[in-house]
């Protein structure tokens, strides 16, 4: 009798002929999650285990498997070896801790190997049986049971548990190719990356900055966010441009009202070209309707024009407030609000344009040659390769 | 490098990090053991004691070590209102440092206290004129400092003390020193508590230094040991205090010479940056204020932006103190003496020490100059 973790995982069910693929992807995935924890991990039949865990890291490692994604829930349970006799013995063991009170219970079992002698329904019945005699405290309750033992019989072992953990659900990252993402080192751009490296895609990200208009503490805590990421999304190249002289142009040379847009447009170029030059296929933005003049339907329309790569907006149709919900669910809440930068708003129009026009900012783009500076944005442009592992 | 922000900390000086070194790994002993070796540990200790209060005026027993300013203006302001009885009341100023202001809110909160502030001039210093209106009978304490750390006003704890015990004879007298001791030609103090912070001048972080007059009813810091004749209790952080004696002796002895030149950086920076369009001083005269402070408003520009641009520079100042530098919104003791908006938004605090220069000086306005005229095209518009 061993502790092991049985793994559920979301769609991957629905794939076809490569489903064997996603599920190597999602034991990697799962391997990664657990270090430094050296585990070993099996796939079987629509259910991934985990094996040979200390038994102290039992709980650490199953809210770990749960932050996977690909994951659908996780089940702490016994592996017992196929007999009877083994199988009811976990199974009193595992209720323990539950039948210190009264409780109701139901039996479930589900057996893929038919050569095993009992069939579900005689299992769940004999099941029954075996813990009302055990325990005085239980009760049958078939249709809202408090607990709900379940037995698997597969074709190697048995598994017997008692509860079930939800997992985040998506698809394993690296399975849906890699995007760049814009990351500000607001609330809304974090969320955005993770949804988006919830759909299996790997993440790069790109950040601009703005010295002496932002300071060393605003750049650092991008690189904060990011790692926070990672722990979700796996390793990051962080790219940090610098983005000053740009920003001055703009303010010299364009009309003020259309600062933000304009500055959004050179920020998209500037991304698309280190997404082309790292191999990722998309540009990912924290942006959602209306929530700033910058992010009007016409603005969108227009930071979109500056770029030919697909921009992935996860967070579109989100209110602010959903927003904040799922920063402070991934842990990036805390940091975003850290008030550091702020000095940028010189070059934030008092009037911005909210319906700009392709045609318009286009004409005002070509006001200045802006070729050289993102080329020499782009040379100055450092890259930092952030895991959840690197400590500073 | 050019350091102009030695309110926020100073370079401790060589020798005193010998000193405190030393303390670390030869003369390592607790204090308090009951050896020999320990003993004379514990008897430099007494002699840095002693050289405080010397230098203050006082007693030696009534010095005693603490962990630095903050823990010092918190022993002073939770010790006084818990130990007084009755109807309490606390006058202070709103241009306290946090440490004081915000313990003076708490401790107000804990004892069931009653926070009046003192009316203040237009430079920052207490209106003692009409101090006398917050004062009353039942005021249990009151907290004014002794130079201001954004604005470099100097109060004149005399008159103040002498208001307090005309008006307020029932309450202890602390003065917030940090930012005044060995900085001001006078070490001596007519108060009830003082607060004093090493890493001030050129000593280590860490440590520091709160005077209670003895008679003064205040409840005691820390609990345990009984170190510190049973009002602060831990083992005393010896290299930290040997490095404060020797820095305090130090400074103490070179003195004149180190306040000249304060004065000549001071008066050399400000005469420079004079020259400058739109720029506006900030609190007392120059010739009022302490000689190791400077606060001055560029107009037009963000004081964020233009510290970070003079970084780039490798010229470090603050836009005020470097306890409230992360928080957002406005600066409260600006705001006090009515210095608000654009004025607020471009203030720059230049702090000095005896180690920076007249080149220096110009060197850091000559910089500004150049960055203002880049600066200030860019207004939000």
């Amino acid at each position: 009798m061993k502790q092991v973790l049985l793994v559920r995982y979301a769609e991957i069910h629905l794939k076809g002929l490569n489903r064997p693929y996603f599920e190597r992807m999602l034991v990697d995935r799962m391997r990664d999650a657990l270090l430094p924890l050296r585990a070993r991990i099996e796939r079987e039949q629509g259910r991934v285990f985990v094996y040979d865990l200390p038994e102290e890291s039992i709980a650490e490692a199953a809210a770990k498997i749960c932050g996977v994604f690909g994951v659908h829930s996780v089940s702490p349970a016994l592996c017992v070896e196929k007999n009877w006799d083994s199988i009811r013995t976990a199974a009193i063991s595992l209720v323990a801790p539950d039948a210190d009170k009264p409780t109701t219970f139901k039996c479930f079992a589900k057996r893929s190997d038919k050569r095993f002698p009992m069939t579900s329904e005689q299992i769940c019945r004999e099941l029954g049986h075996v813990l009302l005699d055990a325990y005085e405290t239980l009760s049958v309750d078939v249709h809202h049971p408090a607990l709900k033992v379940t037995v698997e019989v597969r074709q190697q072992s048995a598994f017997v548990f008692t509860k079930e953990m939800l997992g985040v659900g998506g698809m394993p990252v690296g399975t849906n190719g890699k995007a760049m993402l814009l990351i500000s080192g607001g609330i809304d751009s974090p969320v955005a990356g993770y949804m988006i490296a919830k759909r299996g895609v790997a993440l790069s990200a790109v950040h601009f900055y703005s010295y002496p208009y932002t300071s060393e503490r605003a750049r650092d805590k991008v690189v904060e966010l990011t790692k926070i990421v990672a722990r979700y999304a796996g390793e990051i190249d962080l790219y940090l441009v610098p983005f000053t002289e740009i920003q001055l142009a703009i303010y010299d040379r364009c009309p003020s009202s259309e600062t933000t847009v304009l500055m959004r447009r050179l920020m998209m170029k500037i991304a698309e070209r280190i997404a082309n030059q790292c191999g990722a296929q998309a540009l990912v933005t924290g942006e959602a309707i209306g929530q700033v003049a910058s992010q009007t339907m016409d603005s969108l329309a227009c930071t979109d024009d500056a770029v030919s790569l697909p921009v992935f907006r996860p967070l579109i149709g989100f209110d602010k407030e959903e927003i904040v919900e799922r920063a402070q669910k991934i842990g990036t809440f805390e940091t975003s609000i850290l008030p550091f930068e702020d000095c940028c708003t010189v070059f934030v129009p008092q009037h911005p344009v909210t319906r700009p026009k392709v045609e318009q900012l286009r004409q005002s783009e070509a006001l200045v040659d802006f070729e050289p500076m993102i080329e020499s944005a782009i040379a100055a442009t450092e890259c930092m390769k952030i895991s959840q592992f690197v400590l500073d | 490098m050019i350091y102009f922000d030695n309110s926020a900390t100073t370079r401790v000086f060589d020798q005193a990090a010998q000193r405190a070194a030393l303390a670390m790994t030869e003369r390592f002993f607790n204090p308090a053991a009951a050896y020999g070796a320990a003993f004379s540990v514990e008897k430099e200790v007494n002699a840095a004691r002693a050289y405080a209060a010397q230098l203050l005026g006082v007693r030696p027993e009534e010095v005693f070590f603490t962990s630095g300013g903050t823990e010092s203006n918190n022993i002073a302001v939770f010790g006084a209102l818990a130990a007084a009885r009755g109807k309490k009341r606390v006058v202070t100023t709103m241009v306290e440092h946090a440490s004081v202001y915000e313990t003076v809110l708490a401790a107000a909160k804990r004892y069931d206290a009653e926070v009046v502030y003192a009316p203040l001039n237009d430079d920052g210093t207490v209106n003692v004129d009409r101090l006398g209106e917050v004062l009353s009978p039942d005021t249990a304490l009151v907290s004014i400092m002794h130079v201001n750390n954004e604005l470099g006003s100097v109060n004149d704890l005399d008159r103040i003390a002498a208001k307090v015990r005309t008006y307020a004879p029932n309450a202890l007298f602390h003065s917030d020193g940090v930012q005044a001791f060995l900085k001001l030609p006078q070490t001596r103090i007519p108060c009830d508590l003082y607060s004093i912070s090493a890493h001030k001048f050129h000593a280590p972080k860490g440590v520091g230094i709160l005077y209670v007059r003895s008679g003064a009813k205040v409840a005691p810091g820390q609990i345990g040991g009984g170190q510190e004749r049973n009002f602060r209790s831990g083992t005393s952080n010896t290299p930290a205090i040997l490095g404060m004696d020797t820095a305090m002796r130090l400074y103490s002895e070179h003195k004149a010479e180190f306040h000249a030149n304060l004065s000549a950086v001071k008066e050399r920076l400000y005469a420079d940056l004079s020259t400058l369009p739109d720029v506006v001083l900030n609190g007392p005269e120059l010739s009022h204020g302490a000689k190791h402070i400077l606060n001055v408003s560029f107009l037009g520009v963000r004081g964020e932006v233009l510290l970070h641009a003079l970084e780039q520079k490798q010229i470090y100042v603050s836009t005020g103190s470097a306890c409230a530098a992360k928080k957002i919104g406005k600066n409260r003791i600006l705001h006090a003496v009515g210095i608000d908006g654009a004025r607020q938004e471009g203030a720059i605090r230049f702090s000095f020490c005896p180690f920076n220069t007249v080149a220096e000086a110009d060197y850091v306005a000559e910089t500004i100059g150049e960055q203002l005229a880049l600066l200030r095209r860019y207004r939000r518009r």
